[in-house]
């Protein structure tokens, strides 16, 4: 379960011109509140620069909120980052691995950080290397892997500790429709398995594909956030495309 | 405590598996130090014979018959003779001869009158080795004058010299060595330092922007904290191994090289006795993790590992000049200059190098230098921690 209560994110930036210096505040999230639940696919929707990002950072505990708060899984962000990191699964295009390591490598690194017992963690890396097809190459450094080979070390990454909650950000921007698929699996067994899955995208055809709930975020701010059935009841446009542009520009 | 470990294993194991850091790091400061004594050895004995066997053109004018056979006896001198002074410079200038040396008319007469005279030497100052012959051959054609005069006045030559200096040295052989280039041993140390900590510092922070990994370093659940002195501590030892391996190579060329002369080599070995490599890595430690704080510093909010190198490459003024200072004659290490650091690492070591080092400036010096690590790791992680830095 993820609850989100008003959270907002405030960046600074100084600009300034010799001895004049000016200092300007944006809220890239401004008072964003929705729920996620166990075994339902959230997606968070919006155009490049909308605030999905910065959101689903903060929820893993990659930044902090300015204010408001954040329950992931029992547990508020402003706890403890790690506590939070330790029940989730984060997987975006922008989380890469480490290429002078292979998967063997990679998988024990992450396991003995989310302190996986050894035996536990051998046991979790061996299904997941089985599931995947690893293990044909699981002694060959990243960085001379296809990108299908490595996004499948990413799933196994992000599901090495088995968590609670898995959070996408756009995952399958960049790769090929087959490597995609892989992806796509992964979110709905999460579902399956009564995962809290929250992915952001701006791919409506996934959305489709996948989507339980879904919220609409644009310049920060929350501008939708119903169920996906409720939400094809109220279309107005011929297609989900068309019905999320004309949300976003309405608002 | 053990999550530290977890990320110092991983992140060495990256950046050995990385060739530029390898050579960097581990070849090349083995072999700098036995190459470069090596190299210096040869090259001045290929000077040395190859100057020794280069002629030298020497135009001499009114030359008297003693110096003449003088001249002569060297076979390697080409002489010419000239009858009159004429434009030297110019046949200096388009190399017909390389030196002349004009005798006034009068000279013989000069001699038999015991009067002084002046012998006039065209010569160019940068051709050392022709200027070097060519001295040698006058002070000994004006030494065998000297001595005949010398007879004919039936003078001792003990009677011209009152009295002569005989200087008793109290200090030790390591002492005067030591304070003579001991200034000069922090470069080696230092700069390699240097160059180790920022190629780590700048791979671990900026190279993980480039590889897009910082987000999945981010994500791990452990603190900031943790991943950035985990970063820190490889930064360091990634500078300070090679400092080692320079020291080893230093110590392992002194044994198998020749062509050392035998008292710097003494003097060297002792100079790097156990105690005072062991006071001066101390001393590097702190510094290195100093210095690795502030690379990362610098980086952290870089996106490229060019634009890094800009912003971190600045500090080598910051270590260049206090060496240059610490080996200058004068600047001593004191109350007042213990607390710099890099100058008073310089001025310790050739304290350290000459047997000489107080031990309570010592300690001093070693606590500020950890006091300076201990601030520079808080500000690497103030920056680290600066989310618009690092997830830039």
């Amino acid at each position: 379960m993820i609850q989100l209560n008003k959270l907002t994110k405030s960046f600074t930036t100084k600009t300034g011109k010799g001895f004049k210096k000016e200092t300007f505040t944006v809220n890239a999230v401004n008072e964003v509140s929705f729920e996620c639940k166990p075994g339902r696919i959230f997606s968070l929707l919006g155009a490049n620069g909308a605030g999905k990002t910065t959101t689903l950072r903060m929820i893993a505990g990659i930044i902090n909120p300015t204010s408001g708060s954040a329950v992931v899984d029992g547990v508020d962000i402003s706890e403890g980052n790690d506590e939070v990191k330790k029940r989730i699964g984060f997987l975006t295009g922008s989380t890469g691995l480490y290429e002078r390591l292979n998967p063997d490598e990679t998988l024990d690194f992450f396991g003995k950080l989310y302190k996986l017992p050894s035996e536990e963690l051998k046991e979790r890396k061996e299904y997941l290397f089985d599931k995947l097809g690893i293990n044909e190459f699981r002694k060959k450094r990243m960085g001379q892997m296809s990108t299908g080979m490595k996004q499948k070390v990413s799933i196994a990454r992000t599901l090495i500790h088995d968590p609670e909650v898995l959070i996408f950000d756009e995952p399958t921007s960049g790769l090929d429709v087959i490597t995609a698929e892989s992806i796509i699996e992964l979110i709905r067994e999460s579902k399956a398995d009564n995962k809290t899955v929250i992915f952001s995208s701006h791919i409506m055809s996934e959305v489709d594909l996948l989507c339980d709930d879904l919220a609409i975020i644009n310049k920060g701010s929350i501008i939708y956030n119903d169920s996906f059935e409720n939400f094809k009841k109220d279309m107005t446009a011929p297609n989900l495309t068309q019905e999320f542009i004309n949300r976003v520009k309405e608002a | 405590m053990n999550e530290i470990f977890i990320i110092i294993k991983k992140e060495l194991t990256e950046l050995l598996r990385d060739k530029k850091t390898l050579i960097n790091s581990i070849i090349l400061p083995i072999l700098l130090l036995p190459v470069l004594m090596f190299g210096v050895i040869k090259v001045m004995e290929m000077v040395r014979t190859s100057n020794q066997e280069k002629s030298v053109k020497i135009g001499l004018v009114n030359a008297p018959e003693a110096f003449m056979k003088l001249v002569k006896n060297d076979t390697l001198n080409k002489v010419t003779t000239y009858d009159e002074s004429i434009d030297f410079k110019t046949l200096i200038d388009d190399e017909t001869i390389q030196t002349a040396i004009v005798f006034p008319k009068n000279f013989a007469s000069q001699m038999d009158s015991m009067e002084s005279s002046a012998v006039q030497i065209y010569r160019n100052g940068s051709k050392d080795n022709v200027n070097g012959r060519v001295s040698k051959m006058m002070s000994v054609y004006g030494e065998a004058l000297e001595q005949k005069r010398l007879t004919q006045l039936q003078l001792s030559s003990e009677k011209l010299t009152p009295f002569r200096e005989d200087y008793v040295e109290v200090g030790e052989q390591k002492e005067l060595i030591g304070k003579s280039i001991g200034g000069w041993i922090p470069y080696i140390f230092i700069l390699t330092m240097w160059g180790g900590c920022l190629l780590a510092g700048i791979d671990l922070v900026t190279g993980e922007k480039e590889r897009k990994t910082i987000e999945t370093t981010l994500s791990l659940p452990i603190s900031k904290f943790k991943v950035l002195f985990g970063k820190a501590i490889v930064a360091s030892l990634l500078g300070f191994v090679p400092a080692l391996l320079n020291l080893v190579g230093l110590v392992v060329g002194l044994r198998f090289i020749d062509g050392i002369p035998d008292e710097i080599k003494m003097a060297l070995s002792e100079m790097l006795s156990f105690q005072s490599i062991t006071l001066i890595l101390l001393l590097l430690i702190p510094f290195s993790i100093f210095l690795s704080g502030l690379i990362i510093m610098l980086v952290a909010g870089a996106t490229t590992f060019k634009e890094a190198q800009s912003k971190a490459s600045p500090i080598i003024m910051f270590l260049i000049l206090p060496l240059v200072l610490a080996a200058m004659p004068g600047i001593e290490f004191t109350w007042a200059t213990v607390f710099i650091p890099v100058l008073n690492i310089g001025l310790g070591v050739k304290e350290i190098a000459a047997g000489t080092i107080d031990m309570t400036l010592y300690t001093v010096m070693l606590v500020s230098l950890l006091a300076f690590a201990v601030g520079s790791i808080y500000l690497s992680y103030k920056k680290f921690s600066d989310e618009s830095a690092i997830l830039k």
